[in-house]
């Protein structure tokens, strides 16, 4: 474990700009996201969970693939710095492994790359993280039903814990390492420190809901896929995107291709489930008209099928969507209800 | 007050004079409840009235939520002034039969602007919510703080004059006063003095911040079209990117397909994951219908919406010949 | 740029302007080869987002052109028009987009000649403010 002095902060971002496009939690009129900085005063850090997910950063709501004209077509450069994000909480740097499962093709062939998604890949496999541990979770975390800790740095490459006047780092991987060793301003912690930041992590679980145990949900959610816990639970649901478009983990996208006298761009951009038009058909028939349907399939999508397929849920209890679901709809809620809902005689 | 919203929204259920009461409960987020639907009287004790209950109730009685009200079913609503309003928008607009409706009206001094009040804590989040006369209290670790309510009120509750529902099956509490606590006029008063040039970068400013979740939309209770302009796709009419300009053709579009028809309830706004100042177009739309045509939305439920009406001798100095 | 000719989309009703326009070309009246006619059924059947898509597509200028009041085909479909218009041009203003670019004016199946002055004023204004740069796609 090696320590940061909180003084020598601005010059260790200033380092880390040197070599890399930093990005971190930058708050513009009361929200906050991952944004590219040019100094550490940019930086918010009182920001615990941001309130749009750093999935932005690899993965955009809208990037151009490719323009064409008559001459063909133009892949677009993005020459630059390697990625490095500070900030990063363990929820979100565990969703970023999740999704570069999806984009970088992890259940079909790995090691093929006609399967990889290369405008994540380049991004992401240059990047370095930043681990910060969660020392105050908010109400609205719930990565501990889901495998996660708020003092968890899986995924990262260095592990930070804020001690008060030092910043406490941990490589979590040979990258984290080597970055680790190359760094000027990075002294050995001491031993009261490193008690200190076991100290930390205790209070920091203490600090959280005990979890509600997920083992049967995906079972769970499958017995119940004809029932009318749907019509139930999605009541209050006005079908908006707002929890997909927040949401660490979510990346359903669609593609529009925007041309017009003979030259245009093909843009990926975020899509979300929940829209009316997700699921309509050329004939305009559409198999999830009902609000009902759109949420049953999200819920299913992200506790079932996403489990099914990759051994885990798409989730990780980072809490965005309970605060930005426009009308209150707590996931934790929707969990609960599915896990004790007697399906017979009910209603 | 709330326990008599409880005891008449009991009785109404008992005596199966509605089958649902659609109203508002405590949630996960203390500054901000959420809609609840009770069904039986013993679930009636989770409703709840104050400044945290933002959400326009009437937007379940269209769009998908129409099944609310098929059937003949009697539905009471507990609603502020701006969803009463709403609500007579609907019956203008004979989107509900006013049979089927029981309006539970409840004096509404205004909704709590969450951002607002984060400012205030410095980010400190917050467990618990209480209010009492002008004043409301937030708690939460190491965070006991007392404001006064007009600090943290969102603006446009502010500006707000239609506290109180004007048609009612009932009335819980005593009815506010109706005036104002600002101009409500003042921001787009201050915005016309700007530059075209300027207006116009301020604009491109704010609305890049769209992500085109359509939060915004789907909350309002205005915007019920089966199929949204932005979802046809034969023709497409606008891109889905955050280009900008296709960003602010979906706003002020929406903005004039809801001219004469928006009551300002500042559900949008609220809705919004980005934090735009979305009711500045509102204010500015409903301001020309109101001088020009005379028409306030949703205060009679029989008069007709003044953009699908007309006056033979109006006013038309903008247009040639 | 003194060659720029300003592009302006002309959506004119069918009974009166489309008629009008027509009357002033079978009488040769001149007028700025400026315009692109689109034919609707009635006034009222614009929805501005027709006006914004223009724009957004590259027009310099829109006039919506119907009948008198009084006279409509469908006997009140300019009136729901005029009140659109009426709330659609302040709102335009209000976010800075220049008043001139989208007009409005009333025309009826006998006044070929006027329909070329309307036209005419149309360009004049459009040439002054010159090209649409705001609303543009791509810009």
């Amino acid at each position: 474990m090696v320590r940061l002095e909180k003084d020598r902060f601005d010059d260790f971002i200033r380092s880390l700009l040197a070599d890399y496009a930093v990005y971190a939690a930058v708050t513009a009129d009361g929200k906050s996201g991952f944004k590219v900085i040019k100094a550490a005063q940019e930086i918010d850090r009182r920001r615990l969970v941001t309130d749009r997910s750093p999935k932005e950063v690899f993965f955009p709501h809208s990037e151009v693939i490719f323009e064409y004209d008559k001459d063909g077509v133009r892949e677009i450069e993005k020459a630059g710095k390697p990625i490095a994000i500070w900030g990063l909480r363990g929820c979100d740097v565990k969703s970023l492994s999740m999704l570069d499962k999806v984009f970088g093709s992890a259940r079909q062939m790995p090691d093929d790359e006609m399967f990889q998604d290369p405008y994540w890949k380049k991004k992401y496999d240059t990047s370095l993280l930043f681990c910060i541990a969660c020392n105050e979770p908010r109400s609205t975390c719930f990565c501990n039903w889901l495998g996660g800790d708020p003092h968890s740095g899986e995924g990262s490459d260095v592990f930070v814990i804020d001690a008060g006047d030092a910043f406490l780092m941990q490589p979590g991987s040979e990258k984290g390492k080597a970055f680790i060793e190359k760094t000027a301003d990075l002294k050995p912690a001491s031993g009261a420190e490193e008690r200190q930041a076991a100290e930390l992590a205790a209070g920091a679980r203490a600090m959280m809901d005990r979890p509600v145990a997920l083992d049967d949900l995906n079972e769970r959610l499958k017995e119940l896929f004809h029932t009318d816990i749907w019509e139930d639970m999605s009541g209050k649901c006005v079908n908006c995107g707002a929890c997909a478009f927040v949401c660490s983990t979510c990346h359903c996208f669609d593609m529009q291709d925007e041309g017009k006298g003979g030259k245009g761009k093909r843009i990926r951009i975020w899509d979300s489930c929940m829209f009316p038009i997700f699921t309509k058909e050329a004939s305009g028939h559409n198999p999830r008209h009902l609000s009902k349907d759109r949420f049953r399939q999200r819920v299913m999508h992200k506790y079932s099928y996403f489990a099914d397929n990759y051994g885990e849920s798409l989730c990780t209890g980072c809490g965005r969507c309970v605060v930005a679901c426009p009308v209150g709809i707590d996931i934790r809620e929707v969990i609960k209800h599915v896990l004790s809902y007697e399906s017979k005689g009910a209603r | 007050m709330v326990n008599e919203l409880r005891e008449k929204a009991k009785k109404l259920l008992a005596d199966k004079d509605v089958e649902l009461v659609i109203g508002w409960e405590r949630g996960s987020r203390a500054l901000a409840a959420t809609p609840v639907f009770i069904d039986s009287p013993e679930e009636a004790d989770r409703l709840i009235f104050d400044s945290t209950c933002g959400n326009n109730p009437a937007v379940y009685f269209t769009k998908d939520a129409r099944r609310l009200v098929k059937d003949g079913k009697r539905i009471g609503v507990v609603v502020k002034g701006c969803d009463a309003r709403s609500l007579a928008l609907y019956l203008a607009e004979k989107q509900v039969k006013r049979e089927n409706i029981v309006i539970i009206g409840v004096p509404c001094r205004g909704v709590i602007d969450p951002d607002k009040v984060a400012t205030r804590t410095g980010g400190r989040e917050v467990l618990e919510y209480s209010e009492d006369d002008g004043k409301v209290t937030v708690k939460g670790r190491d965070l006991d703080l007392t404001f006064d309510a007009r600090d943290v009120l969102s603006s446009s509750c502010l500006a707000c004059v239609h506290r109180n529902a004007k048609e009612y099956d009932l009335f819980i509490g005593e009815m506010r006063d109706g005036t104002a606590d600002k101009d409500q006029n003042a921001a787009i008063d201050e915005f016309e003095k700007l530059e075209p040039e300027e207006r116009w970068e301020r604009m491109k400013e704010m609305y890049s911040k769209c992500i085109r979740c359509y939060a915004c939309r789907n909350v309002c209770p205005s915007c019920y079209c089966n199929e949204c302009f932005v979802d046809q796709n034969d023709p497409q009419w606008i891109g889905k990117t955050h280009e900008i300009t296709d960003t602010l053709i979906f706003h002020i579009i929406r903005n004039l397909h809801v001219a004469g028809r928006c009551v300002e309830c500042g559900a949008c706004e609220r809705a919004c994951p980005m934090g735009l100042n979305l009711l500045l177009l509102n204010r500015k739309v409903a301001r020309e219908v109101e001088e020009r045509f005379g028409y306030i939305t949703g205060i009679d439920s029989g008069e007709k919406p003044a953009m699908a009406d007309f006056r033979e001798g109006e006013k038309q100095d903008f247009i040639m010949g | 740029m003194k060659d720029w000719q300003p592009r302006i989309l002309a959506i004119l009703c069918n009974w009166c302007s489309y008629a009008g326009a027509d009357l002033a070309g079978v009488s040769r009246i001149q007028y700025p080869p400026t315009i692109r006619v689109v034919r609707v059924p009635c006034s009222g059947r614009v929805d501005p987002l027709f006006i914004m898509k223009s724009l957004q597509s590259g027009f310099d200028g829109v006039l919506i052109s119907g009948c008198h009041p009084g006279d409509c085909h469908y006997l009140s479909g300019n009136y729901v028009a005029r009140r659109k218009f009426a709330i659609l041009k302040p709102l335009l203003e209000f976010v800075g987009i220049e008043p001139e670019r989208v007009q409005f004016s009333w025309i009826s199946a006998g006044e070929g000649e006027r329909f070329a002055q309307v036209m005419t004023k149309v360009t004049n204004d459009i040439k002054r403010i010159g090209p649409a740069k705001r609303l543009v796609k791509g810009a």
